[in-house]
């Protein structure tokens, strides 16, 4: 009898799976069992895959490959040294040199966050806003005035009232209390419930998506146990 | 050799017409001729001149007259006393032996005992030496009985440096580290006496100092005999006994009370004239302490009177009668007989012995010697020192009466001692030339302690010296102590700088009593508007520290039992629609399609042919039910439609792994070939820094690809075959070449990044996100703002792809159900809980109205 690679990964899929419900019931040391193994089997996958796809191809086959021109060799000492640096940090009483390295990735990974950001978002997604009222292109995009026009009204309102809500800005009154003016305030709780609508929004992705993943896990079972047995089908 | 000479310093021999040694400079020729006619010298053998003395008598001072008329009369009873208690043994004569060698009392009978020197003065034929005839056991200054002195003898207590000395007239001679000279004047000396050597341990400088004991002692027989020759005599030594017997009559010299070599002879008794008062009186006190070992220095002195003078070889300032020229003579041995101190300011230090010691407690012992209160060290009656202090002692020295020739011839003009007011003034001219030293000894003699000088009163700030006066307590802003505390205070200093200054310092330095300090008012005068800024404050910093109570509102705790309820009724619900595969729920169909998902859908039609398309798998493994279902129909209406060539890529480690999973599951129908109709280039390290760089350079930044082996059982089996290297791919060298742009996410940042990074090198590449519904609401503005083409959002954007696919591939279908009973199952869930909470609070209000 030859046991495919499918049945043992539907088995051990099955069973980890009811390991992981068995949480209903509260911390147990099942739950815990499969959390270790999900954790172990995880971190093993990635660091064999960082081995086999990013330091062999990326730097020691390079390094060690005669094709390899002696400048791109170069090149190849600067993560090879940040690397090491890196690796310093495993030491409490090295970690300062690892700091080396950290901050050339922070530098780097802020600028291009920043840069990304500004190209990306920022500016697209104002300009996006101010294109709502584009009735033209709307209607290029079959959009109907009155569509693209309360479309339009509802991304600006929702946008600027939205970012009223955070306006913190306040003055003093004659009580010494502060307060937000009023047409402020006004708009600010009209942002509020944008920003509620927008939560309700994301908690009903949330769980549609966490339902559509334990309905993924229901089919697994059922089709395991249907493929198991073959009863049901 | 006769005009060879020999330096009476160095020994080395010299021309005779050199005038000084050329090896140590010493002057060999005299600097006035040689004494003539009757002034000329005593030579050695030669028996000196009888003169009548008796002229000198009138040009004694009056003080000397009377002195020596007092001594002729007290002489004259100790001798009848004397002569009736002891005979042949040496008599000591009370009365004084000032000039006694004069003619007018040459009928005396202590002839015999009259020093070579006055002797010579006397002009009479000095006897055969006494010496020759006594005992050897004689004490070279006794006073009193030989017995008196044997019974008191202390020597066996003595040190042996007092006993070396004092034995060797004893002692067999040992003289072989003497001078050649001295060792022929000890040869001569030991032929006429009987000498005990010297003791061989004895230091040299103290075997110098006996043999010149014997020598000494032996001077006056050789002198009578004749037998030494003077050649080899040093002619310094020569010169200083030159002449002394002829300036013994200096009222200054004998005032210096020094003891004349004849005392000290150790071949004959002293005699009364020889010894002196003073020294009678001190013997009479403290015979033993008068050794011939502690006078050493005294025989030192008389060393050259001895011998034999030479006329020819004397020195012309020791000559008496040749006046000698001031500018040879030291100014202040010329003017030393006006040093001598007042006569009340003698009594006072008479007075006192110990004020005298400390007087001269910095003045070496040569100075005291030589000054002319050298009689007050020793331990006299007040009334003896006060008497011999005024009274010249004709003792004196001989050679330290020829330092006074000068005033010698003055002598008979003007008596020896001059009156106070003179004294005085000659006394300061003498400190004038006198070296500071000296003076400021002379000052301090006046008082033994430290007289106490008052600061404000006797010292004034000029006088003292500036690092003094930069010690001395400065003037202050605070008030200064009363006069009246400076007065009070006469403290004493003892030591330091200010040593002898009284009161200098106060008793608490730089403070004095001021008395009750002022009170101040420690109440703070602040305005009403500052106080209560100050309250304010005060109420501000008490509200940061003060506890603010948390707010508890009831949580809304789930019970287990409620739990379980929800759960079991869940499940129960979806497993039965996925069990029984219901379609209870009616897929999206009479509903128009969103914008989104229709762009999606315009997008995945419009890709040409094999055309190649970027994948960006971001998700997590949890979330790969969703994802797969929701990419699902997309792909499969493509890959159905257009056929295009995959590259699949991810920046989580577990991306390459889920898009194996998703082409060999979701995909399965199309069968893909990994490095033929997809690539799978895996994890791509660096964040957004990597989705930049590949954004740049794809083929540079992922060269491999996760090839999975044909054998798609062997899920280990993992390999890194070069990518690019096959056509579309091959020619697909940056990110706008590729047809379309899918991102497959389940986290908006995620998709956020690939949008950032990607926008300025993707160009016009269409970009379509297939995410969760959980990060649809935040990718929906990127579709506003038209940076995505379309957008899928979970399982109900696949639903609708589905519905316009044909309903292929029919995943969204499956869960379609189960997906919506779940949806109204949360809805009721979220209601009655809802309708439970208000209906549970309107009882409350309602019993709180019941109870008001």
């Amino acid at each position: 009898m030859v046991i495919s690679p499918d049945l043992i990964a539907g088995v051990f899929s099955f069973l980890f799976t009811l390991l992981i419900f068995s949480y209903l019931i509260g911390d147990n040391p099942l739950f815990r069992i499969a959390v270790y193994v999900f954790v172990g089997v995880s971190s093993g996958y990635i660091a064999a895959v960082v081995w086999w796809q990013v330091i062999l191809p990326r730097l020691i086959y390079p390094l060690l490959s005669g094709s390899t021109s002696m400048p791109q060799k170069g090149l190849m000492l600067f993560p090879l040294i940040g690397s090491l640096l890196i690796f310093m940090k495993l030491s409490p009483r090295l970690a300062g040199i690892g700091r080396i390295a950290m901050a050339f990735l922070v530098g780097i990974v802020a600028a291009l966050t920043i840069a990304g950001a500004l190209g990306g978002t920022l500016l697209p997604q104002t300009v996006g806003t101010i294109d709502a009222f584009d009735f033209n292109a709307s209607s290029a995009r079959g959009i109907g005035f009155f569509e693209a026009l309360s479309s339009a009204a509802i991304i600006l309102s929702g946008t600027v009232f939205t970012l009223t809500y955070f306006h913190f800005g306040a003055h003093p009154k004659e009580d010494g209390s502060m307060h937000r003016l009023g047409l402020i305030e006004v708009m600010a709780w009209i942002g509020r419930i944008f920003i509620g609508i927008t939560l309700g929004a994301v908690f009903a992705g949330v769980y549609a998506a966490a339902l559509t993943a334990l309905i993924e896990r229901f089919m697994s079972l059922i089709n395991f146990i249907t493929d198991f047995f073959g009863t049901f089908q | 050799m006769a005009d060879i000479i020999k330096c009476p310093t160095c020994g080395s021999k010299n021309a005779a017409d050199l005038e000084f040694c050329q090896f140590c400079q010493t002057r060999l020729q005299p600097l006035t001729g040689p004494l003539k006619g009757l002034d000329r010298a005593i030579m050695p053998g030669q028996n000196p001149t009888v003169k009548d003395t008796g002229q000198l008598e009138p040009i004694l001072p009056e003080w000397l007259r009377e002195a020596r008329s007092s001594a002729k009369k007290n002489s004259e009873d100790d001798v009848l006393q004397a002569a009736q208690k002891s005979i042949g043994s040496p008599t000591v004569s009370s009365g004084g032996d000032l000039l006694a060698g004069l003619r007018s009392h040459a009928q005396d009978n202590e002839e015999e005992d009259t020093p070579d020197w006055l002797t010579s003065i006397t002009g009479e034929t000095p006897k055969s030496k006494k010496a020759q005839t006594e005992s050897p056991e004689v004490r070279w200054v006794e006073l009193g009985a030989k017995n008196d002195f044997a019974q008191e003898d202390r020597s066996a207590e003595k040190p042996s440096w007092m006993t070396g000395p004092a034995s060797s007239t004893s002692q067999p001679n040992n003289k072989d580290e003497l001078t050649d000279w001295f060792q022929d004047a000890a040869k001569g000396s030991n032929a006429q006496e009987t000498n005990q050597p010297f003791n061989a341990d004895t230091p040299n400088w103290l075997h110098s100092m006996a043999v010149e004991n014997d020598a000494l002692s032996d001077i006056k027989p050789l002198q009578d005999n004749s037998s030494v020759a003077a050649s080899d005599t040093p002619d310094w030594l020569r010169s200083m006994t030159v002449e002394d017997a002829k300036q013994n009559d200096d009222p200054f010299i004998n005032n210096m009370a020094l003891p004349t070599y004849g005392d000290f002879d150790a071949g004959k008794a002293p005699s009364a004239e020889q010894v002196p008062d003073w020294l009678k009186g001190h013997e009479s006190e403290t015979p033993v302490a008068a050794s011939s070992v502690d006078l050493d220095w005294m025989n030192d002195l008389q060393t050259g009177e001895g011998e034999q003078p030479m006329q020819g070889e004397t020195a012309p300032w020791l000559k008496a009668d040749v006046p000698a020229d001031e500018a040879q003579t030291p100014a202040w041995l010329t003017d030393m007989p006006t040093s001598t101190l007042p006569e009340s300011e003698e009594n006072k230090t008479l007075a006192d012995p110990e004020q005298t010691d400390d007087t001269f407690g910095d003045v070496p012992n040569w100075l005291k010697a030589a000054a002319p209160q050298s009689s007050i060290f020793e331990e006299l009656p007040a009334e003896q020192k006060v008497e011999a202090l005024k009274m010249p002692s004709s003792d004196s020295p001989d050679w330290l009466n020829t330092f006074n020739s000068n005033e010698a011839s003055e002598s008979q003009k003007s008596p020896a001692f001059i009156n106070d007011a003179q004294t005085s003034v000659n006394s300061d001219a003498l400190f004038t030339d006198m070296p500071d030293w000296l003076s400021t000894m002379d000052n301090s003699s006046s008082s033994t302690t430290p007289k106490a000088v008052n600061n404000a009163e006797n010292l004034a700030p000029s006088d003292l010296p500036t690092w003094v006066q930069a010690m001395r307590p400065m003037d202050s802003g605070i008030s200064q102590p009363s006069q009246s505390s400076y007065s009070t205070d006469r403290t004493l200093e003892s030591r330091g700088a200010l040593a002898g200054l009284q009161g200098v310092l106060p008793a608490r330095p730089g403070f004095a009593p001021t008395g009750k300090p002022k009170a101040y008012s420690i109440k703070l005068q602040a305005s009403e508007e500052q106080q209560a800024q100050a309250d304010l404050l005060e109420r501000i910093l008490a509200a940061e520290t003060a506890p603010v109570p948390m707010t508890s509102f009831s949580l809304l705790s789930s019970s287990r039992g409620l739990r379980w309820l929800i759960a079991i009724v869940l499940f129960s619900n979806l497993s039965i629609v996925l069990l029984l595969r219901t379609q209870i729920f009616p897929m999206p169909n009479s509903f128009p399609i969103p914008p989104a998902v229709e762009g999606s859908l315009r997008v995945a039609q419009s890709i040409p042919n094999g055309a190649p398309v970027l994948v960006a798998f971001e998700f997590e493994s949890a979330r790969v039910g969703e994802m797969e279902a929701a990419a699902a129909p997309l792909f499969d209406q493509m890959l159905l439609l257009r056929r295009p060539r995959l590259v699949f890529i991810s920046t989580r480690e577990t991306g390459a792994i889920l898009t194996e999973r998703f082409i060999s599951e979701a995909l399965a129908g199309y069968n893909y070939q990994s490095g033929v109709d997809y690539l799978n280039l895996g994890f791509l390290p660096g964040g957004p820094m990597g989705i930049y760089a590949f954004a740049q350079a794809p083929q540079a930044i992922a060269e491999f690809a996760f090839a999975r082996n044909s054998d798609a059982n062997n899920l280990f089996d993992i390999s890194l075959p070069p990518a690019w290297i096959l056509e579309p791919w091959k020619s697909t060298t940056s990110l706008s070449q590729f047809a379309a742009f899918i991102i497959v996410t389940d986290n908006a940042d995620s998709a956020r990044v690939w949008i950032e990074q990607t926008t300025s090198t993707r160009g016009t590449t269409p970009v379509v996100v297939i995410s969760s519904a959980q990060a649809a609401p935040m990718i929906q503005p990127y579709y506003a703002s038209q940076q995505i083409r379309g957008l899928v959002s979970g399982l109900s954007g696949a639903a609708l792809l589905e519905q316009n696919n044909a309903g292929r591939p029919g995943t969204a279908r499956a869960y379609w159900d189960a997906y919506n009973m779940g949806i109204v199952f949360a809805v009721l869930l979220i209601l009655v809980g809802g309708l439970w909470n208000l209906v549970l609070g309107l009882r409350d209000r309602a019993a709180l109205r019941d109870a008001n």
